[in-house]
């Protein structure tokens, strides 16, 4: 061994006190996971963000290395969410023409579909004896993640498990999503577009738009505006019948 | 690009004071977002430096919220006690809420005056 050389701990020691590690650990896990999502030819399943958080945290729990540390360096990727926020307005306002003609219906699956997806998870999570921290993270998890995240602050639960199941609900919505839009016989890819993005979001957007364009279209502009709406409704509901 | 990303920021900076003294319970983001939106609205064109910022952000979204959702970890043991629940929550809420709102939009179009 060459005496000049630092030994491999003192390496170690430099690398994980520093936010580099978690930045190149975030950003290498999510390009992998973009590379199995696109070798699957994009099936929801293999959702990027769910093979990133699983290879970050196996790598975590093998580098014996806590949460706080690793967010202390992945704090400037998660600083970027809400200057994304921002600019989920693009999307919208190139959404907007689609509305015209068709307002009241869009409208009303909007506002129909956004309480259906908080009553029913709520009641079903606490039928089945869930405590109230898993309750709390349900409330929000069909609306986009970051603001998902926004919300969650505000009333008071977890963002992180709120983060956690809008994941899954964007991944269950993606996957599950067709088969329900048959059984209810909806034929028209604009209404089967809008009925995913309210559902799902970002990921069932995406699905939307490998399967037809007008699909993801819609379904782009029922994720925006629903975010923006469940944003404002969500944490004044909540915070009137508590 | 950088002018996009400036005024993207200041729109996210004038949301988050709007947010911190005037309306507490709507996330700083968000009020950002409605005010972007209204200002593109009123110019009726998307700058293209702000396009070019959106564009880039919409591609790589899911990288962003990596680091909080791997927060799950510390959720774990707690996750893993009430699996069954979670999953029956989140299952049977997607699925009725891709219904109704498929439902919703397909009859009221079919009694609203654009029905084809």
């Amino acid at each position: 061994m060459r005496p000049d050389l630092p030994a491999i701990h003192e390496i170690w020691v430099y690398l994980s006190g520093s936010p580099l590690l978690a930045l190149i650990l975030t950003l290498a896990a999510y390009q992998a996971g973009v590379m199995i999502y696109e070798r699957t030819r994009l099936n929801p399943l293999a959702n990027p963000v769910l093979i990133a958080v699983t290879l970050i945290a196996l790598t975590l729990a093998a580098l014996d290395m806590p949460y706080a540390t690793y967010f202390e360096g992945a704090q400037f990727v998660h600083f970027l969410l809400g200057t994304a926020t921002v600019s989920l307005a693009v999307p919208i306002y190139k959404g907007l023409p689609s509305l015209r003609g068709r307002f009241l219906p869009l409208t009303a699956a909007l506002l129909g579909g956004g309480a259906t997806s908080i009553v029913s998870a709520v009641l079903l999570a606490r039928l089945l004896g869930a405590d109230e921290t898993i309750v709390g993270g349900l409330y929000a998890k069909s609306l986009t993640a970051p603001i998902a995240m926004g919300v969650a602050e505000r009333i008071d639960a977890s963002p992180t498990l709120t983060a956690v199941f809008t994941v899954t609900t964007g991944i269950l919505g993606a996957a599950l999503g067709r088969f329900v839009l048959d059984a209810v016989r909806c034929r028209e890819w604009w209404q089967r577009g809008f009925a995913i993005g309210v559902a799902a979001h970002g990921i069932g957007t995406s699905r939307a738009f490998s399967v037809h364009p007008e699909a993801g279209a819609y379904a782009g502009l029922a994720m925006g505006l629903h975010g923006v709406i469940g944003a404002i409704v969500i944490p004044w509901a909540v915070s009137t019948l508590r | 690009m950088i002018d996009g990303l400036v005024r993207i920021l200041v729109f996210q900076g004038i949301g988050e004071v709007i947010a911190k003294f005037v309306i507490p319970l709507v996330p700083g983001p968000v009020i950002g977002l409605v005010l972007l939106l209204a200002f593109l609205v009123w110019r009726g064109a998307v700058p293209e430096g702000v396009e070019l910022v959106s564009a880039t952000f919409m591609r790589y979204f899911g990288l962003l919220f990596v680091p909080a959702a791997v927060g799950v970890v510390l959720f774990w043991p707690h996750l893993q006690r009430q699996a069954l629940a979670i999953a029956v929550a989140l299952i049977g809420s997607v699925v009725a809420t891709v219904a109704v709102a498929a439902l919703l939009a397909k009859l009221l179009t079919r009694s609203g005056t654009d029905a084809p």
